[in-house]
């Protein structure tokens, strides 16, 4: 982030600067609350007129120590901190997590728990596009794609309470495997609910993706091309809507995700409008693969012999996975004690708002929210 | 004391009042609200002169449109809700006996009766007198209004504009 | 014929009969005109806030209010008026307090002078003027001022950003809003409300009801999209917007002057698609029955008067249903809109129309 310009205090909401012989600049203050921002995020807007020029964001509001609460907490201590990163995908971030301790020692996961894994975590991947879906709708006016989108997420967070009894940081899987098997009736049910689902999206289209002053408001905005994405180090739908075809469920397969059959949505237009396809197609990629994982989803146990103590061997890891908004890494390193020596966590949503200073620049203050909205943050993984 | 003649004096008192917060009112804005009462105030006159075509249309250009120039102006300029404007200044004695002069021969035409100031012709219906007329006999002024609004646009446009 | 003019009239000759002097029952008569009116704009302003509450909710898959005063919650626009008169006056400390207070004013001011010349029933005008419709245009143009004034007073940036915002997109629109009448008005020959409905006799090739809206399909989509921008509802809210940059320009206000602004707002709405029925859904005319007892005229017009609520009404429908579907609209695309699309298709329609009225008359 650039901060440089941090002279304004906190708490200012405007400046007028004159400066010398240019026009006349204006600052603005967006959040830390504010509807749009979706979390405690603050962006400063540098204005000329209606374009903005620049784009300061200051994170941190909802820093919590996370890295180092980890480094005093032995490995099964961890996973309910990875639920409250990234809170609307906790499971994702569970799996990150497991996956990355586990290599670290070299555990096998029974084939059952891994097509929980799966199957829970893009159920979440659905969820968590879901709301984002709905709440960029709202953010451009749009009442009523929020209250499909969340009549579907309830679907979604009544199947995960009843296999974990939580409704969003769910702390469900296990190193080794999961917490507990599938509750009886719930396979049923989630086979229902995708039933049920998969007439939604062409709802959702007839809503929104095919009302044209939908498409007028995010086409063309906020473009970030090919080049410039990559060394921005962006991931997740923000690569894939500048026409890089690249998932770590493909490229760089964890957990049984290379048994799959799916496609990866890549759209080239690199703009806001590209995102929102790139997203909307994974959420039916998502119950194709679930829809897989059921039909082969073998009994047996739901997690393997594990020591009482989870001491991994001296080390280091970094694991990476498919969170819905991105590469979710975990670097670990280990001393062979049980507490880990070092935790880092890579941040999808961190990375990628990283590039949002260049993604605003040039475009209208009222294209900020659209923008914003289509990089998808969540502050709880952004500030940790 | 007619209907017409105690409306006619509640209506000129309000509007002169309104026009002397204009022209006398020290904050800008306040001046500008009361030049928004002051037109309105005049557009109820032209009522009373049975001219209400015209009274209809000062409201919806002089206040619907000008007037919201107006207060753009003053609202994008910056600090000027703290500027007072100078209501004395140094033509005072000469605007003054200008505005006397005038005064004395607004009177004296009004007491005399000029003939071509004597009372239009009561029309049942304005409008279609009006739109006859600048079609008609007025076309050419009419025509060259236009043109002149025409310009004002195109100017303004490439003023605003930035290279 | 029973018309109010001619009631009002036959009111004033008797008062001079018995000597009143004749500022009395000129008082009388407004004082009448303006509570039936407020009481009016008062009732349908409730009903519409809780009909949009629930047109929303059935949309969006809810059920909206169901439970304040039992049946569907049909108090429930009475509770919030009385929360919203509870409700502690706040002027911001820097704001210039007459502008401020003036503000709400001058807007629901200008909403109700627009309802004089509204065509209730056959000869149920408060006045006919005869450039009635060229009245309430001018009238609602002052809406805009009143909502300048609100943002300017309110000592905000957000609020004054957005009232210029609000007064750009209402002063664009109003001319595509204009012209698109004219069309109307050139059929008609007459700008005079009641006039217009009366030219909507007759039918369109012996079986559509002679309604303008059936040449001038195109002045009414135009003067409907337009009605939408100046009554700054979704898609053209951005001046009300609370996830756009700038929040809008009443933010500073709260309890009862809020109350006036929402009520004004509504007020409009009713206004925007009563002149919409007027010009190009035939007003009040519908099909009646003589109602036994009464006389035929008495029935007409009680008919007369619940078609012109339907057919407002169902209008009404239609602006929430569209606000309920639509996003916004980004600021310049606004503008865009307006000045690109909407002007040169209502010219064209204006130079369609006058052409087809000559040739043909």
């Amino acid at each position: 982030m650039d901060t440089r310009e941090a002279p304004i205090p906190v708490g200012t909401t405007v400046m007028m600067e004159r400066t010398g012989e240019t026009m006349e600049e204006m600052y603005v203050n967006m959040g830390p609350q504010h509807p749009s921002t979706h979390g405690v995020l603050r962006l400063m807007l540098k204005l000329d007129g209606e374009v903005m020029t620049d784009c300061i964001p200051y994170v941190g509001y909802l820093h919590r120590c996370h890295e180092k609460i980890a480094e005093n907490r032995t490995y099964p201590q961890v996973v309910p901190y990875t639920d409250r990163l990234d809170y609307l995908a906790s499971m994702s971030m569970n799996f990150g997590y497991v996956v990355a301790v586990e290599r670290l020692m070299g555990q096998k996961v029974p084939e059952r728990a891994e097509h929980m894994r799966v199957i829970l975590a893009e159920l979440q991947r659905i969820a968590s596009h879901l709301l984002w879906l709905g709440t960029f709708g709202l953010d451009l006016g749009n009442f009523t794609i929020f209250i499909y989108c969340f009549r579907e997420r309830e679907m979604i967070l009544d199947l995960f309470e009843a296999v974990s009894g939580q409704r969003l940081n769910y702390s469900f899987y296990r190193i080794g495997g999961m917490a507990f098997d599938f509750p009886d009736g719930w396979l049923d049910n989630c086979r229902a609910f995708l039933e049920w689902f998969k007439p939604r999206i062409p709802e959702y289209d007839a809503l929104v993706t095919d009302n044209i002053l939908f498409q007028k408001r995010l086409q063309g905005v906020g473009v970030l091309d090919a080049k410039r994405v990559v060394d921005w180090g962006l991931s997740g739908p923000m690569l894939r809507a500048s026409g890089i075809s690249y998932d770590l469920r493909r490229n760089d397969p964890y957990s049984i995700y290379d048994r799959f059959d799916f496609v990866v949505p890549v759209f080239d237009t690199c703009d806001v409008w590209a995102r929102f396809l790139v997203r909307r197609q994974e959420m039916l990629e998502s119950v194709k693969i679930i829809e897989q994982a059921l039909d082969q989803l073998p009994a047996g146990e739901i997690t393997a012999k594990m020591p009482k103590t989870i001491k991994p061997p001296a080390g280091q890891v970094y694991a990476r996975t498919e969170s819905p908004r991105g590469e979710l890494g975990f670097y670990l390193v280990s001393d062979g004690s049980p507490k880990p020596y070092r935790y880092k966590v890579r941040s999808p949503a961190f990375c990628n708002l990283s590039a949002l200073p260049e993604m605003m620049k040039g475009y209208l203050v009222a294209d900020a929210v659209a923008i914003l909205g289509s990089v998808d943050i969540v502050l709880g993984e952004i500030d940790r | 004391m007619t209907i017409q003649l105690g409306i006619f004096y509640i209506l000129a008192v309000f509007t002169v009042w309104a026009a002397a917060v204009v022209v006398l009112g020290k904050n800008i804005v306040r001046a500008a609200v009361a030049l928004i009462f002051t037109f309105c105030g005049m557009a109820a006159l032209y009522v009373l002169l049975d001219a209400e075509f015209l009274a209809a249309v000062q409201v919806l250009i002089y206040v619907g449109g000008i007037t919201i120039l107006l207060l753009f102006a003053i609202m994008l300029t910056s600090r000027i809700s703290s500027a007072t404007a100078r209501v004395i200044n140094d033509q005072v004695v000469l605007s003054a006996i200008a505005a006397a002069g005038i005064l004395v021969g607004l009177i004296y035409a009004a007491m005399r009766g000029i003939p071509a100031l004597s009372g239009p012709p009561r029309l049942p219906e304005t409008t279609p007198f009006l739109g006859r007329a600048l079609l008609t006999t007025y076309a050419l002024p009419f025509e060259v209004a236009s043109i002149l609004l025409l310009a004002g646009m195109v100017g303004a446009i490439i003023l605003a504009r930035k290279e | 014929m029973i018309t109010f003019a001619r009631l009002s009239e036959q009111f004033y000759a008797l008062t001079a009969q018995w000597g009143i002097p004749w500022i009395v029952p000129t008082l009388v008569v407004m004082g009448i005109v303006v509570g039936v009116i407020v009481a009016y704009i008062a009732v349908a302003a409730m009903f519409l806030i809780w009909w949009e509450r629930k047109i929303s909710a059935h949309i969006q898959v809810r059920f909206g209010p169901m439970r304040v005063g039992g049946w569907h919650g049909w108090a429930q626009s009475i509770a919030d008026g009385i929360k919203l008169l509870l409700k502690e006056d706040i002027i911001p400390a820097r704001a210039d307090k007459v502008v401020f207070v003036l503000a709400p004013m001058v807007v629901f001011a200008a909403s109700l002078a627009t309802y004089v010349t509204i065509p209730w029933a056959p000869g149920l005008i408060v006045k006919d003027l005869n450039i009635g419709l060229l009245y309430m245009v001018a009238i609602s143009s002052l809406t805009v001022v009143g909502i300048v004034m609100a943002g300017w007073s309110s000592n905000n940036k957000y609020a004054t950003l957005g009232a210029m915002r609000s007064a750009a997109q209402a002063v664009s629109y109003e001319v595509p809003l204009v012209l698109s009448l004219l069309g109307p008005v050139m059929l008609a020959g007459t700008m005079s409300m009641g006039q217009l409905v009366e030219a909507q006799g007759g039918t369109w090739f012996g079986f559509l009801p002679g309604w303008f809206v059936f040449p001038q399909a195109v002045a009414f989509l135009v003067y409907f999209v337009c009605a939408l921008a100046e009554c700054n509802r979704l898609p053209f809210d951005i001046p009300e917007a609370e996830s756009e940059l700038v929040a809008g320009f009443h933010v500073e206000y709260s309890g009862m002057r809020f109350a006036i602004f929402f009520l004004a707002e509504y007020a409009n709405m009713v206004v925007v698609a009563a002149i919409a029925t007027t010009l190009f859904l035939g007003g009040w005319r519908g099909p009646w029955l003589p109602i036994p007892g009464l006389p035929a005229e008495v029935s007409r017009g009680l008919f007369s008067l619940v078609w012109f609520q339907v057919k407002v009404y169902f209008l009404i429908f239609v602006m929430m249903w569209l606000r309920w579907t639509l996003n916004r609209l980004r600021v310049d695309q606004l503008m865009d809109f307006a000045w690109k699309i909407l002007l040169p298709i209502a010219f064209a329609n204006l130079i369609i129309t006058g052409l087809v009225v000559t040739i043909w008359k």
